[in-house]
């Protein structure tokens, strides 16, 4: 409980640090913090990372004009999928993990107007429209992801109670 | 059956949380007030965010008020809003003698109309990069209801999504979910004005036939049961007629800076939807002007 409180803490502060990114920066080149920890939160199992997320995500929805839900949906599905992922392939690294986040905010942004295209036709983006947004998001993200993982891993192997490292050790465990 | 449960935990914690999702997306129909949770966390959350997003604020001011234009501001403000306030009066004036040609018979006015309104500063922007919407320092407990329309002194803002005692939040007229109903001030001629996410607007459902223009000017019509009418929504930017279609693709410039909002008005009426034949009859109901009675 108490390393999900730690977590949930970071999560409010990468909240705080978008928002003020959201003041200073024009949306092309805003990295998506809430979307990078999201998918950090999928690199260990666990029911509370994922009301964790889901958590997140609706705190973005509150301070967007978004629909209520439709970004707790988004951050708990990319938990989820990490989760699934992170089973077949090694996402521990900086390198790949950063390619990963890169890769998963550009699902991410399509995922995004496929819900409001299914869900909210009336408010749906162009394809084109919305693709033609998403390269400086998905690359600033990818590069806030390397250094984040290192941090976070850290204050993952902090969180657990027995210090477990949250890297091969536990791969090896699962395998 | 504790055992399956335990074992599929996750994925079905997963499946539920998707699934209210999903409801609370799908069931949003207009602006709503926010849910008990949502204000619950914004009146948690927001003085935290007030106080991140202050020193940009804050070094926003410096730049604006001491570098970038020493000893100019305080003048050129007050030059800006009596430039507004003649724009203002120019519009009514024009909107007034649309009238009267069309109507033969609109020859003065009468005192303004008083509009209770309240004034909010914009405190934080929308967290995504997908949706349009402003946080602004004022709620409840000045009077603000869900619904209500925001404008500023260049015209249409956008409409109040959700409340707290202290605290809205403002859906822009540039979101994807936002529709204003407005007409060419020129010709009467009606659309919808669509957002598009971006700076620029779409004005839909205007006939090939109708006369539009480049540099026309767009006002509210009234008939959103949001806005009032006559408000400066923008001005066409572009016009695309296909040979085939029933619409032409007209493409508005809004009247605001959205990028560099700050001070914003909600207007404290609640309103109800007209009847189309207060949009057809003559023009005394103006936002901000009343026709005198009689034949003028």
């Amino acid at each position: 409980m108490k390393a999900v409180a730690k977590l949930a803490g970071v999560g409010l502060a990468l909240v705080l640090v978008q928002l003020l990114i959201a003041a200073a920066l024009p949306p092309q080149i805003r990295p998506d913090l809430v979307l990078m920890f999201a998918l950090a939160l999928g690199l260990r199992g666990g029911t509370r990372r994922l009301l964790l997320a889901f958590a997140l995500g609706f705190l973005v929805d509150v301070f967007s004009g978004s629909p209520p839900g439709l970004f707790a949906l988004l951050c708990g599905t990319a938990c989820a999928v990490t989760r699934g992922v992170d089973r077949a392939l090694y996402l521990r690294a900086p390198v790949p993990w950063a390619a990963y986040v890169a890769g998963y905010t550009l699902v991410d942004g399509l995922l995004l107007g496929l819900i409001l295209r299914v869900l909210l036709p009336e408010s749906a983006l162009g394809w084109w429209a919305l693709l033609s947004r998403l390269p400086g998001e998905v690359l600033l993200t990818a590069l806030a992801a390397g250094p984040f993982l290192i941090l976070f891993l850290r204050l993952d192997v902090d969180a657990e109670p027995d210090g477990r490292r949250a890297g091969l050790g536990l791969i090896g465990t699962r395998l | 059956m504790s055992d399956l449960l335990s074992r599929f935990r996750y994925p079905l914690t997963y499946l539920l949380l998707f699934a209210l999702c999903v409801i609370s997306v799908a069931s949003r129909q207009g602006p709503v007030d926010l849910g008990v949770g949502s204000r619950l966390l914004l009146r948690l959350t927001l003085p935290l965010g007030e106080m991140v997003t202050l020193p940009v604020r804050q070094a926003r001011g410096v730049w604006r008020d001491y570098v970038a234009l020493l000893g100019v501001r305080g003048e050129n403000s007050g030059l800006r809003r009596e430039l507004s306030r003649l724009e203002e009066e120019n519009l009514r004036y024009r909107e007034a003698m649309v009238g009267a040609e069309r109507f033969k018979r609109l020859a003065a006015f009468q005192a303004r109309r008083e509009v209770p309104m309240v004034a909010g500063n914009v405190i934080a922007q929308d967290l995504s990069r997908w949706f349009q919407s402003v946080i602004i320092d004022q709620g409840k407990d000045a009077g603000i209801r869900a619904g209500m329309p925001v404008i500023s002194g260049a015209g249409v803002v956008g409409v109040i999504a959700g409340t707290t005692a202290t605290a809205s939040k403002v859906l822009l007229m540039i979101d994807l979910q936002s529709r204003v109903d407005a007409y060419v001030q020129r010709s009467r001629a009606r659309g919808t004005v669509r957002g598009r996410s971006e700076e620029a607007c779409e004005l839909d459902y205007v006939l090939r036939e109708e006369d539009v223009r480049e540099g026309d000017q767009l006002l509210t019509s009234g008939l959103g049961a949001v806005y009032p009418k006559g408000l400066l929504v923008g001005t066409v930017s572009h016009i695309e007629r296909k040979p085939y279609g029933l619409f032409q693709t007209v493409q508005v410039d809004p009247a605001v800076d959205f990028r560099n909002l700050e001070e914003v008005f909600v207007i404290l009426e609640e309103r109800e939807l007209p009847a189309d034949a207060d949009f057809s009859g003559p023009d005394e109901e103006l936002w901000g002007l009343a026709a005198e009675s009689g034949d003028g």
